[in-house]
Formats: structure tokens, C-alpha cells, sequence
């Protein structure tokens, strides 16, 4: 009895250790962490049964990174590990999946990082199109990535409750080289899933942005042509129209009566609107983009 | 001193304790035998720490012997069947704090083996007999420490055993409780059932046992009936005298075998019953003055006293 | 062993004094503000507010029901011998298996007792809240009173020999471990030493696995439960609840009680 009672202690004394080595800050380990989130494994052991409850407390920092007046600009890596923590304790979650594809834009490796998210929300919602669309959307719109995407939306296609142009958006993702059409399409649908007007009207700024861009596009090609046959660049784009004969009868109008300009550093045909060419490719030089969708995500998110 | 006479029998009990993880052995009890015979009102007595609650705990089945063999009513104590015959009140116990008197003794009714048709009676009845009818209903948190002590033996009482054991069943209790008690254990006894009580409180043994043991160090030191054990001593007069000069008082004290106490001209000298009229005699021929004249009694005090210290050499070890 | 009769007598008295007792009520008190405020936590979410309501509900319930378990069960045998009344029960023709048994089934009781109240409560809030409450959800609080029969009898075993103090680490001790085996196993597949392997294999094997009563994230999520994983954590319940108590009624049967 005795020597049960001491050996007891002895191994309670061994559970208290390691139970308090469990419950140590951890340092943050190479450059996945950010030393305020602990290692999913580890807090799995150390919540002792109440996953979900942590998962909770992990989503409601998430949320509220994002609400902070600073915003979530810079802080993609942050979340990124929050949702790791929430979805690795309960991958059952729903929302946070599409949290992290809405939040987690600060670069190119954020968004690999939420695609990594979306993947395992698709795992674990399997009927679920919308993880799909957003991974899609991602590939497509952050990447350039149109094949994954393509790869990604297809088995959406079988999908219950999946919107109605889907298969015409897979098909043009396997077809279309710019991109334009894709995007609009997706576009199109961030709108009718926004909950709110202000949302729409966020998206509806980038569908005028993609317009701007289809006709930006028709530009460049009379451009090319001038190039050719005059053997030199453009003074304005005015001299589309005046040179004889001339390239273009007239210019196409800016969506919104701006007016088109060659751009002092890029050299590139731009409204006087928008101010940049449109890229579906982001990445660090093209943060403009990125703060507008950001803004848009946010009116998306926030107000539901 | 047949079998069906014998109550309770304990043979040769040794107890050995271990104080602590590896630490020795401690021998508690040393072999001690003694039997309690039926119908009688039992008393083991013994300084604190003697072993008269670990030998009551082996009897209850709350320990177990070392070594040696005891049985109470011709069952081994480590049986329960026979249990329904024999009522045991611990020392100052505490019960469920949330329970009532009456729901408590119910509850140890049932356990007893009181049919639930016999039970509100059977309660009713030892709750008026221990003096808690009053407050029945009221839970024992409530009670006070002495009321405690007449739920543990009204418990002991309540599925009317054969036998039963009571462990200082007067502690805790004012003159008033100790009377009633004492009254109550005559009272059983002479329904016919047989009382083992462990006790240190002498006056009490005296006045209501038939027989005692008395246990020092974990040794029974005496065995047998009150009155033998008071009979066994020479029997001495307190005499108290006034008026005499301390030369005389010294002088007779030497001469008569007596032992002087008291001050000025009021002396008492502790004699021997039969040099009583010599000392007398020659003191009143000195004129002094015959105050009280008071027998001794060689109760269990000194007979005790004497136990532990004919003991107190070798027990020790 | 056998007569079920003081078995169920002393079930009914500890049940009888521990439904009496103040401290329970404040505990089960705690409890029910926690389940109440998780319909006020679940809106720091804008989204899936149900589901963080009954995780919080379910959490609430399970921390409570455990602590209780533990605070009342470490006492449970000690408090008897401290306070001697287990010598006026085992005066009587009670076995110390019975007793044990007994106080182990009162303390049962008592506590889905309250497991009740706080699952009456927990649905209570969901349906206000409008989140569901189905099969699933009665299933998980049913797996959460069995794993609550599996800590009373652990807490029951250190009880029988150990000081409150003493036993309420220990059963802490194999509760939080029983709530580890499991991942340390799979922390042990996936890493590539064997010894390590094994020994979270042994581990995993040996000491109760508490996570199979935990279905609180597949409750809340409507995922369906297994029936037979339901029926296999039934089984293990009852196994442990028989080994710890077998265990139990030994130590305590070779006891003695100074």
C-alpha cells in the first residue's frame, strides 16, 4: 500500500511536470510562428479534451485582429496561425475557412497559406462548393494560377447548391487566356453572395475596374499597331484617333468619362480613374488592387 | 463459562501498526486475552493510548488482528452476517451533516435490518430513549456535541441488538447526559442485553459494571469483577481531628501506620481500619475533637493507578 | 458482495446528504451562469454563434461535471473514516464492497442528477438561441456521463486509500492523462522513433482513453456518431468503471481503519 501510495506520487509529480511543459510559452519555431499562437499539436494536448473551446478562443483573436482600427493589413501570418490553431483543433468549423481566404492577402505566401486552409475546409465540408470557389478565386485572382483554379472549381461542378454559371466559369478558366471573363463571372458571384449593398457596390468597383481593363486592353493593341506602322511609341493616346488613317474611329469611353493616359512610370495605357492597368497576378508591386479588394472583402465580412 | 454464555472472546490478540512507510513495526497490542460474558455490563478500561479502541476496532472488523483469534457471539469478527445482533457507538463521530436525526437513524435501521414496516416505530422508540425526540426533525449539523454522541449510540440501539459495544459513550456529555446515559445502560442491561464499554472514566465503571479489564500498554493488567478488584486492598478510615498539637499528630501518625494531611489544628490521618479505636482512644485522651470519621474505598482509582505503574517498567519497549 | 440492499441504502443516503449540500449548488450554480453566458460569449462571433454557444455549453458542462466528480468523489470514502461513520456502517451486516459500491452509486446518482439540470439547461438556452438540439447532442451528454462514472470510480480507488488532497491530484493526475492518451499516441505514430512509439502505444492502451467519451465537436456540428463507436465508448466505460472499482474494493477490503 505504502509503496503504491509513493509510487503514486511519483507519477503524479511526473504528470504535474508534464502536464506544466505542455502549458510553456512556446518560442517560436522557424517562421511559422508568431510566439503569440502556440503549435496546434501542442495546444491540442494541453486544452485536454476542450478543442473546441480553445478552437473558439483562437477564432475570436482572429476576428478580432480584424476589427482592430489597424485592420488586418500586414497581418496575414497572424491569422494565418490563429486558423491554423481553430481549424486543426476543430476542422469541422465553417466560416473560418473563408475568413482566411478573405483576410489572409499580404503577399503571395499568405494567400498559399489560406489556400492551405481552404484545402483542409474542403477536406472536412467535402459537399461544400463555396471552400471550393474561394481556393478557386485565389488560385485565379491572387496567383495567376488558372489551371488550379480550373482543377479546384471542377468538382464543384457536382456540387448541391452551387450557382448556376459555375460550369460556364470552369469552362472559360480552361480556355481564356486573359482572364477577363473568369474574373468578371467570379466577380459576378462575390456580388450575389454579398449580404449588403455597400458589399455589392465594393465588388461592383472591381467588375468596373475589369471593364476598364477589357477596354484598356483594345488599346494596347491599337497601340501595337501604331508602333508598327509608324515606327515609333505613341505621344498620347489621342494619337490613336488623329494619326492618318487613323488606327482607331474613335476611342472607347472610359466606363465612368475619365479619360485614357499613357502612365508617366509604367509607360502604360491607364484611365485617369483607376490609375494602374488591372493585374490578376498579385503580388507586392500591386498592392493598390489588393487594398481595394481588401476593402471590398471587409464591407463583405464585417457588416453580415 | 460455556460457549453460549461467551459473548464476546479474545484470544491471544496481537496488533502490530506501521507508523509510517518503512518505518518498524510498532506492536500495539501484546497478546491480550479476556472474554465478556452474557447479560453483563462489560468495562475495558485503560489510560489514553492503552489499546481499548484499536481492540474494540478489531472487534468491529475495522482492523484486523496481527495475530490471535476473536469472536463475538461464537462468530469470527471477520464475518458481517451476524452483525444485525450487535450495536456499535464509536467515540465522538460525526454523521451526514444534511440529514435529520430521524432520517439518519432510518437509515442505519435499514442497514441493521429493520423491516421497512418496523422502521418510523423503531426510530421513534431509540430517539425517545437517547433523549432526541425534540429535535428528530432538525439536521445534524445542528447538534451539539452531545446530542451527537446519543445519535451514535441510538444507532447502535436502533435495530435492538443482542450486544453492545460502546466506546466512551460519556464524553462530551455534562453530569446531567453522563447520569442519564449511566441510566440508560443499566436500563439495556436489564432488558438482557450484554454492554462492552471502553472507558477511562472511573466513577462510571464503578457504578454500573459487573466486571472490568484493564488494559495498560497494550497488556491486560487486571481481569475480573469491580468488587473483587476494590476488595483486594487493605481498607482505611479518613479521621479528622481538631484540636490536636502537631507533636502528637506525628507521633500517633508513626504509631498507628496513618498518613497525615491537613494544616493548623485540623488534621486528617489516613489509618488503617483496624488501628482506627487505638488512634482514636489516645486522641480523645489528648482532647481533641472527633470532626468526621470516613471510610476509604479501595475503588478502581488506586486499583488502577496501581495496574499502570506495576506496569509502567516493562511495557515500553 | 452479494445483498443489494445496504448497496442501495447507502446509495440513497449519500445522495440524500450530497443533493443537501450548499457547496454543490454553487458549484452547479457556476455552471448554469456559464451555460446561460455562453449565449452572450457566442456573439464576440459574427458568424456560427450557435456552434460557440453549446462548444462554451458543452464545455461548461464537462468542466463542472469533472470538477464536481472530483471534489466530491476524492471525499468521498476519507470523509467516512475521518469522521467515523463508516464504523457505525460497517457495524452493521455491511460489507466494506458494499459500502464502497454504495457510496460510489449515491455519488453516481448526484451527480447525473446535476448532469441533468445542466443538459436541461444547455437545451434550454440552445432553444432560445436557436441553435439545435438533436440526437447527437443527447448523445455527447450521455458519453459525458459515462466518462463522469469513469472519473467517480477513479476518484473512488484514490479515495479509498489517499487523502482527499492526495487523491484529487491523482484523479486530476488521470483525468487530464486520460484526456492526452490518445493524441500522444498519434504524436508517437508520427514521429519516426519506435521506442517513443511504443511507449505512447502501451500508454494509450493501458490508461483509460477519455477522448472517446468526448463527441461534443461531432454534437455540435451534426455530425452523425457511430453507432458502433458509441457502443464501443459504452463498453470501455463500463470496463474501467469495473476495473477501477475491482481495484477499489480490494485496497479497501485489506484497509485498516485507525
Amino acid at each position: 500500500m505504502r509503496v503504491l501510495k509513493g509510487m503514486l506520487i511519483a507519477a503524479a509529480v511526473a504528470a504535474a511536470i508534464a502536464v506544466s511543459q505542455v502549458w510553456l510559452p512556446e518560442e517560436p519555431v522557424g517562421s511559422t510562428q508568431t510566439g503569440i499562437t502556440p503549435d496546434p499539436e501542442w495546444l491540442r494536448l494541453a486544452s485536454f479534451g476542450f478543442d473546441s473551446l480553445a478552437a473558439d478562443y483562437y477564432w475570436i483573436q482572429a476576428i478580432q485582429i480584424v476589427g482592430d482600427a489597424d485592420g488586418a493589413a500586414g497581418r496575414s501570418r497572424e491569422i494565418g496561425d490563429l486558423l491554423e490553431v481553430v481549424t486543426r483543433l476543430d476542422p469541422w468549423v465553417d466560416h473560418p475557412y473563408r475568413f482566411a481566404a478573405v483576410w489572409m492577402l499580404d503577399d503571395e505566401a499568405a494567400v498559399r497559406q489560406a489556400n492551405g486552409l481552404l484545402r483542409r475546409g474542403i477536406e472536412a465540408h467535402p459537399d461544400d462548393w463555396r471552400n471550393r470557389f474561394y481556393l478557386g478565386f485565389n488560385h485565379f485572382f491572387y496567383l495567376g494560377e488558372r489551371e488550379e483554379a480550373a482543377a479546384v472549381l471542377e468538382p464543384a461542378l457536382a456540387l448541391e447548391g452551387r450557382p448556376g454559371y459555375l460550369d460556364l466559369l470552369v469552362a472559360r478558366l480552361k480556355v481564356e487566356s486573359g482572364g477577363l471573363d473568369a474574373a468578371a463571372a467570379f466577380l459576378g458571384e462575390l456580388i450575389r453572395q454579398a449580404p449588403n449593398e455597400r458589399a455589392q457596390a465594393a465588388y461592383r468597383e472591381s467588375l468596373y475596374e475589369i471593364e476598364v481593363e477589357r477596354r484598356a486592353r483594345i488599346l494596347d493593341l491599337a497601340r501595337e499597331r501604331f508602333v508598327e506602322r509608324h515606327r515609333r511609341d505613341i505621344q498620347s493616346v489621342g494619337d490613336l484617333v488623329r494619326v492618318d488613317p487613323p488606327i482607331l474611329r474613335r476611342l472607347p469611353p472610359e466606363p465612368r468619362g475619365g479619360k485614357w493616359i499613357v502612365d508617366e512610370f509604367s509607360g502604360s495605357i491607364v484611365s485617369s480613374i483607376v490609375g494602374h492597368r488591372y493585374d490578376v497576378k498579385v503580388d507586392g508591386t500591386n498592392r493598390e488592387l489588393l487594398r481595394k479588394f481588401r476593402e471590398n472583402s471587409r464591407s463583405s465580412e464585417g457588416n453580415s | 463459562m460455556n460457549a453460549e454464555q461467551e459473548i464476546v472472546r479474545v484470544e491471544r490478540l496481537v496488533k502490530d501498526f506501521r507508523p509510517g512507510f518503512g518505518l518498524r513495526r510498532k506492536r500495539v497490542l501484546h497478546g491480550i486475552s479476556f472474554e465478556v460474558q452474557k447479560g453483563e455490563v462489560f468495562g475495558f478500561i485503560g489510560p489514553n493510548g492503552a489499546g481499548k479502541t484499536t481492540t474494540l476496532k478489531v472487534l468491529m472488523g475495522l482492523i484486523r488482528p496481527t495475530e490471535g483469534a476473536c469472536s463475538v457471539l461464537g462468530h469470527d469478527v471477520s464475518e458481517t452476517a451476524f452483525r444485525e445482533q450487535i450495536g456499535f457507538a464509536p467515540e465522538s463521530p460525526y454523521f451526514y451533516d444534511f440529514l435529520t436525526g430521524r432520517e439518519i437513524l432510518d437509515f442505519y435501521a435499514n442497514l441493521g435490518g429493520v423491516s421497512s414496516k418496523q422502521r418510523p416505530d423503531a426510530v421513534a422508540r431509540v430517539l425517545e430513549k437517547v433523549g432526541l425526540a425534540h429535535a428528530a426533525d432538525a439536521r445534524l449539523r445542528t447538534y451539539s456535541k452531545g446530542m451527537l454522541q446519543r445519535v451514535a449510540i441510538a444507532q447502535a440501539l436502533v435495530h435492538d441488538p443482542s450486544v453492545v459495544f460502546l466506546d466512551e459513550p460519556m464524553s462530551g456529555l455534562d453530569p446531567v447526559g453522563r447520569k442519564e446515559i449511566r441510566d440508560l445502560i443499566v436500563e439495556l442491561n436489564s432488558d438482557g442485553k450484554t454492554v462492552f464499554m471502553n472507558t477511562h472514566i472511573l466513577s462510571d465503571v464503578e457504578m454500573i459494571c459487573d466486571r472490568v479489564a484493564i488494559i495498560v500498554a497494550g497488556r491486560i493488567a487486571y481481569q475480573g469483577g469491580v468488587d473483587g478488584a476494590i476488595g483486594g486492598d487493605e481498607r482505611r478510615v479518613d479521621v479528622t481531628l481538631l484540636g490536636l498539637t502537631p507533636e502528637f499528630a506525628e507521633q500517633a501518625g508513626s504509631r498507628f501506620g496513618a498518613e497525615l494531611s491537613g494544616r493548623g489544628d485540623r488534621i486528617t490521618m489516613r489509618t488503617p481500619e483496624k488501628q482506627v479505636s487505638d488512634l482514636l482512644s489516645s486522641a480523645l485522651a489528648q482532647g481533641a475533637q472527633v470532626e468526621e470519621l470516613l471510610p476509604v474505598r479501595a475503588d478502581l482509582e488506586s486499583l488502577f493507578l496501581h495496574a499502570v505503574e506495576e506496569s509502567s517498567g516493562g511495557s515500553e519497549s | 458482495m452479494t445483498g443489494k440492499g445496504p448497496i442501495l441504502a447507502i446509495a440513497h443516503n449519500t445522495l440524500r446528504d450530497a443533493v443537501r449540500n450548499r457547496v454543490l449548488y454553487v458549484l452547479l450554480f457556476f455552471a448554469l451562469v456559464m451555460i446561460v453566458a455562453s449565449a452572450l460569449l457566442s456573439t464576440l462571433s459574427y458568424v456560427e454563434r450557435e456552434r460557440i454557444l453549446q462548444d462554451i455549453g458543452f464545455s461548461a458542462i464537462r468542466f463542472f461535471g469533472a470538477g464536481i466528480a472530483i471534489f466530491m468523489g476524492v471525499g468521498l470514502v476519507h470523509r467516512e473514516i475521518d469522521r467515523r461513520t463508516i464504523y457505525t456502517i460497517l457495524s452493521k451486516p455491511v460489507t466494506r464492497a458494499q459500502f464502497l459500491l454504495g457510496k460510489y452509486l449515491g455519488l453516481l446518482a448526484t451527480l447525473w442528477m446535476q448532469l441533468a439540470i445542466m443538459g436541461a439547461s444547455f437545451w434550454l438556452v440552445s432553444g432560445i438561441s436557436g441553435a439545435p438540439f438533436d440526437g447527437g447532442h443527447l448523445t455527447a451528454l450521455g458519453l459525458v456521463a459515462v466518462e463522469l462514472a469513469v472519473l467517480v470510480s477513479i476518484a473512488t480507488l484514490f479515495s479509498s486509500f489517499a487523502t482527499p488532497f492526495l487523491a484529487a491530484s491523482y484523479s486530476l493526475g488521470l483525468y487530464l492523462v486520460g484526456h492526452l492518451t490518445r493524441d500522444l499516441r498519434a504524436i508517437g505514430e508520427a514521429g519516426n522513433s519506435e521506442v517513443v512509439q511504443s511507449v505512447t502505444v502501451w500508454i494509450h492502451r493501458v490508461l483509460p482513453d477519455l477522448s472517446s467519451f468526448n463527441r461534443v465537436i461531432e454534437a455540435v456540428h451534426g455530425i452523425p456518431i457511430p453507432n458502433t463507436e458509441i457502443g464501443a465508448a459504452l463498453l470501455a466505460g463500463l470496463a474501467w468503471c469495473t476495473a477501477f472499482l475491482g481495484i477499489s474494493v480490494v485496497t479497501f477490503a485489506r484497509r485498516d481503519f485507525r
